[in-house]
């Protein structure tokens, strides 16, 4: 079937399978910033926002994202600079290996978008559908606090 | 992905989706969240029939009751502020244990209730507030019970429209007991008191994943009517709980594992509820 699918603000014409998941269109399409690990819903790799709230594309169907806004990591890094986020995350060791990074900063994203002060405990449940098997999450948890801080904001600690 | 899947159906009104359901059920699925029936990697499924579209997603507020669309995902459920009047924190807290910020944003409330998932920690929950559910089939719209839903067939199963809440003043505690949020329960529990000053004058008691479906343990609830809400009635609570125990064993524990943390958390809740109000 024939999809419509808005992906970083721009509009993607696609031919998909009707059983297919929204992170092999994804893929294809070449964002490759959406990475697929466990493949069934349980680590966090393959998060993507859809209209600002993030959501799993290994277990999205493909034809339920028509008419929706998707956003992967691709669309915060502008002329080549990263994001506050990903630079926090740096910063803070929080890019180890890096697979589960695109995760991590776009559930971020959402996070400070709804709540841009949210305390420690507030991240931590946020963020514990994103899987590291490199860190401990002690420095992706003090890359968000970091964040607030240098974003001009009360830091809840 | 699902491999046999040939249609893919967006309709639009409740009538048209139970239609289309209806023309070939053994090869068609309804979609809600779909975190179930991505997961399901059938070859069978060949048509879905995705009910997004059918208006099913908004909260309203009667008289006394609160009515959510079965197509409200956990997340807008737990946060909303209709629900966060009537019910406290209680849906908040519960269903901050509910899968993960992903899974709750995919995942919706009807969805929870009609695969009929006895780990569900959502069913359990809705089945401690006494909810009941508005469905749709052949002889039009119905309100019936979660347990009537669960024992209908599976060729006669109806499609779910509307949760319905009593406000009816009860005080709830939810308990949980999983390796992590997102992983299933091993067992789950949910207890409803309605409070006389300190009397408890009516108690729902329920307990999911054990691992058969949840459902509400009636001596537990009739041995501590009348009591007061205290720590030997929460005592009593949870001998009453391991002695009329009913579950089973599987790969996640065994039977006598439950009988036990089953017996702890009703306890708990009851103290934490006494914490609460009290």
């Amino acid at each position: 079937m024939k999809l419509e699918l808005t992906i970083n603000g721009r509009v993607h014409s696609v031919e998909i399978d009707p059983g297919e998941m929204l992170l092999d269109v994804l893929r294809r399409l070449g964002y490759k910033s959406v990475r697929r690990s466990c493949n069934s819903a349980s680590c966090g790799n393959c998060t993507v926002l859809m209209d600002g709230k993030p959501i799993l594309s290994c277990t999205t169907f493909a034809a339920r994202a028509m008419g929706h806004n998707i956003e992967t990591v691709e669309s915060l890094s502008e002329d080549g600079k990263l994001h506050d986020i990903q630079e926090s995350l740096l910063e803070t060791g929080g890019a180890q290996c890096g697979f589960c990074i695109p995760g991590f900063v776009l559930t971020t994203k959402a996070l400070l978008e709804e709540n841009p002060e949210p305390t420690e405990k507030e991240i931590r449940e946020a963020l514990n559908g994103n899987l590291c098997r490199c860190t401990g999450y002690e420095s992706q948890i003090k890359a968000v606090l970091n964040i607030t801080r240098k974003r001009g904001g009360h830091v809840n600690e | 992905m699902l491999i046999n899947v040939k249609e893919y159906f967006k309709p639009t009104s409740v009538q048209e989706a139970f239609e289309l359901f209806n023309e070939d059920r053994s090869h068609s699925v309804l979609l809600a969240g779909g975190t179930t029936v991505a997961l399901m990697k059938s070859s069978t499924i060949e048509r879905i029939i995705d009910l997004e579209n059918l208006g099913l997603n908004s909260i309203a507020e009667n008289e006394d009751s609160v009515v959510a669309g079965a197509m409200v995902t956990i997340e807008d459920f737990r946060k909303n502020p209709i629900v966060q009047k009537h019910f406290g924190n209680f849906f908040f807290d519960a269903f901050s244990l509910v899968g993960s910020w992903q899974l709750r944003n995919m995942a919706t409330i009807g969805g929870s209730i009609a695969p009929r998932l006895g780990w569900s920690d959502v069913t359990t929950c809705l089945i401690a507030t006494g909810a009941r559910l508005i469905v749709y089939d052949e002889q039009g719209y119905k309100n019936i019970s979660i347990d009537e839903f669960n024992h209908t067939p599976k060729e006669k199963k109806p499609l779910i429209t509307n949760i319905i809440f009593p406000g009816d003043g009860y005080h709830y505690s939810f308990k949980k007991f999983s390796k992590s949020t997102f992983d299933i329960a091993i067992i789950n529990v949910a207890v409803g008191v309605k409070l006389n000053d300190d009397i408890i004058e009516d108690t729902r008691v329920v307990v999911g994943s054990r691992p058969q479906f949840p459902t509400r343990f009636s001596a537990v609830e009739e041995g501590i009517k009348g009591l007061k809400l205290d720590a030997t009635t929460a005592s009593i609570a949870r001998n009453l709980t391991f002695e009329n125990f009913e579950g089973g064993s599987n790969l996640k524990a065994s039977v006598e594992y439950r009988q036990h943390l089953a017996s702890m958390f009703v306890e708990r809740a009851l103290l934490e509820i006494r914490e609460m109000v009290l």
